[in-house]
């Protein structure tokens, strides 16, 4: 034991930079571990001082509100990178969910005129999307687990006929219109409407106030927050409390160890991509309940690897074992209130895309440099 | 390695099996040429390897990486931003009074010159830093497309000289009727009659860089190096191989493929912007694999890679041809991506 912990400092002291000092404090080794959010709340403070619309708690309901998506797909993706794997299709499986969702309400609502309850299109459009996109995680496991396909090209491969089923469900480049606008009201709406002179209420507006002076009035806790939350709050659950958690981490660690130890790890990898491609499910369709509309992913927009991103910033690594759903939150953060900031200052908008790249080097230089911290 | 007589082998589904990308391109244009008449034809030939020159330069950049056991995500922003720099320089050089011609082989050279950047920040990070090629190419895609957004501020760049337009869209040889054959320029000749163009320049040109590094990889001790770090790097660093020199001049080698592509694309369209290679990340990819190559490094060869690029060539512009959809080639890319590989694990062995 002693030699161990002999060994250990031994590798710390020669790795760590500028050999000891700071770095060895524990005051250094918090800031080293939690970096991400030091930097986060180093962001938030320099924004606020730059400029004075970003302190605001409408901003903060924005940013939160316009990265749901991003939550739920780094989420899914922090799940395959624990076991050391990596899931290329998220971002096409949202797309695939959005626009399906979409169509399906167009064809059932058809305008208003097919007399069926709305409530009842909603629901099956969300039947639909949601099933279906349990299909390229079922089909990425499988060919992980039985067909020892890499996970780079099993679910590379699935990016491309999720691509491009949507592609054929959205005709060409089309978003897809036409799903009743009561999702819209899902999508968008709030959870307490405080009109300080008059009166509260919850999740809809009170009447009397008309969609254009909607700013006069208290908006808090956007619905997107609770669907964000329950998601994190679930699968951090399940990844730190429960066994199912136990054997993601052990798969990561030591694919070997895992079959030897007993866990059934086919039967694990593929209810991870399962997983994983239904969040990202639910997060495609929760896009279509905030915009309306179906949007298919634009190609370039690398929704999956910037969910890799905030996986890696949050502290993850891609050999696997590692990585939590906390950390994970940070990460998305970090880059959403990159991008928010950034454009509230009025710095061209394109630096948030340099920004990442370098935040992500970094963020693999600190994990380099104290391995034994995470 | 194949040994001397798994070479022999007269195993015929053995060698089917080895052999599956020629056989399945023959199907594929065995396909075409039954559902549509016009297909087959040397036209078609030349359209297809026009269309896919883009596709054959980011494959053979993700090659060189691919040996070495590491992957680049950054080529199609790469590509981007050489689209971006290299339109930019023509414009300005024109402007400030150059002749069409010698501003564009400038603005080509300057663009090939600091396309190599990308790939030296790639490789110094891989190789002296560590960081994951995952993430460091990443890294490198963020802050190409962040410049060349920078650069056009979401404008695609125009106004280039239209010789570039007669260079890319231009062909190598042109045979008029009676026999008169001239280079590079296409002939006057009367109403009616039909000029026969061979080889575009943009293939003759990328061609000549596919064969030049195609050499490097296979005959050279540089080649063998990759191959190495790749099979095993342990192995490779015990040997007294410089490592960490080769690794920088793969992801080098990688960038300027991608910068050459971005030159190509400008070329040919006429007009740059970032985006320009953003989709054509799992088309690269998905020709080396398909090319038999292995994503844990070790092997690939060029000659594979092309043929693997080739499928996804005939597909799009089989497809286009048939009007069919974009969306058809996305969906069969990915089926026969995963296909290659699981073909791949029936018949192990078949490259190098």
């Amino acid at each position: 034991m002693a030699v161990e912990r002999t060994l250990k400092d031994a590798r710390f002291k020669y790795i760590s930079p500028g050999s000891g000092g700071f770095f060895q404090t524990s005051l250094g080794r918090f800031s080293a571990r939690n970096w991400a959010l030091l930097f986060l709340i180093l962001m938030i403070v320099v924004f606020s001082i730059g400029s004075s619309g970003f302190f605001d708690i409408v901003n903060f309901q924005n940013i939160i509100h316009l990265s749901t998506g991003a939550f739920l797909l780094a989420a899914a993706e922090l799940l395959v990178v624990i076991t050391g794997g990596i899931d290329l299709s998220i971002g096409y499986v949202y797309g695939l969910s959005s626009v399906l969702g979409a169509k399906v309400m167009q064809i059932l609502y058809a305008g208003g005129a097919a007399g069926m309850p709305v409530w009842q299109v909603i629901a099956l459009g969300c039947l639909a999307a949601l099933s279906v996109s349990i299909l390229p995680g079922l089909a990425n496991g499988v060919l992980i687990t039985h067909f020892k396909v890499p996970p780079f090209i099993a679910t590379m491969g699935m990016w491309g006929i999720c691509n491009g089923i949507t592609l054929f469900l959205a005709d060409g480049f089309m978003p897809v219109m036409g799903a009743p606008s009561e999702i819209n009201a899902i999508g968008n709406s709030y959870f307490l409407y405080i009109d300080p002179s008059k009166s509260i209420s919850f999740f809809t507006k009170p009447s009397y106030i008309t969609q254009a002076d909607i700013r006069s009035i208290l908006r808090l806790v956007p619905n997107s927050l609770f669907l964000s939350l329950a998601v994190l709050l679930v699968l951090g659950f399940v990844l730190g409390r429960t066994r199912f958690g136990k054997h993601t981490y052990a798969i990561g660690g030591s694919m070997d160890a895992a079959v030897r130890s007993g866990i059934d790890v086919k039967r694990h990898l593929i209810m991870i991509y399962v997983i994983a491609s239904f969040v990202s499910g639910v997060a495609g369709l929760f896009n279509l309940f905030q915009t309306g509309i179906g949007n298919y992913t634009p190609s370039g927009a690398n929704y999956e690897l910037m969910a890799v991103a905030a996986v890696v910033i949050g502290g993850a690594s891609l050999t696997g074992g590692k990585g939590r759903i906390l950390g994970t939150a940070v990460g998305v953060l970090v880059l959403a209130v990159l991008e928010n900031g950034l454009q509230i200052i009025g710095v061209s908008a394109f630096y948030r895309y340099i920004g990442v790249g370098v935040l992500l080097t970094i963020a693999v230089i600190i994990d380099r440099a104290f391995p034994d911290l995470f | 390695m194949r040994t001397e007589a798994a070479k022999k082998t007269n195993n015929l589904p053995e060698m089917l099996g080895r052999n599956w990308i020629a056989l399945f391109i023959v199907l594929l244009v065995a396909f075409f040429s039954l559902v549509t008449r016009a297909f087959f034809s040397f036209d078609t030939v030349q359209l297809i390897f026009f269309n896919g020159t883009e596709v054959f330069l980011l494959a053979i950049a993700e090659l060189f990486v691919i040996i070495t056991g590491g992957i680049d995500l950054s080529v199609g922003f790469v590509m981007g931003f050489a689209t971006v720099a290299s339109s930019k320089l023509m414009v300005a050089c024109v402007a400030l009074g150059l002749s069409p011609f010698w501003s564009i082989l400038a603005a080509s050279a300057v663009t090939l010159l600091i396309g190599l950047v990308p790939g030296l920040v790639n490789g110094w990070l891989v190789a002296y830093l560590r960081v994951p090629a995952f993430i460091a190419t990443f890294s490198m895609l963020g802050v190409t497309h962040g410049i060349s957004e920078l650069l056009t501020q979401g404008v695609p760049t125009k106004n280039l000289p239209a010789l570039a337009g007669d260079i890319g869209n231009g062909s190598f040889m042109y045979v008029a009727p009676g026999g008169v054959i001239s280079f590079f320029s296409r002939p006057q000749v009367a109403r009616g009659q039909t000029v026969l163009a061979i080889i575009p320049n943009m293939v003759v040109l990328s061609f000549l860089f596919i064969f030049l590094f195609a050499f490097i990889l296979g005959k050279m001790k540089f080649g063998r190096h990759l191959y190495a770090i790749g099979g095993n790097i342990d192995a490779a660093i015990r040997s007294g191989i410089n490592v960490k020199r080769d690794l920088i001049k793969a992801y080098v080698i990688s960038s300027l493929f991608a910068s050459l592509a971005g030159l190509s694309y400008v070329m040919k369209y006429i007009t740059g912007k970032p985006d320009a290679g953003a989709n054509m990340l799992l088309e690269a990819i998905a020709a080396v694999v398909i090319g038999g190559a292995s994503m844990a490094g070790g092997s690939g060869t060029v000659g594979r890679t092309i043929l693997g690029a080739l499928v996804i060539a005939i597909l799009e512009t089989g497809l286009r041809i048939i009007g069919m959809q974009t969306f058809m080639t996305y969906i069969l890319v990915g089926v026969i991506l995963i296909l290659a590989v699981i073909i791949d694990q029936v018949f192990p062995n078949r490259n190098r």
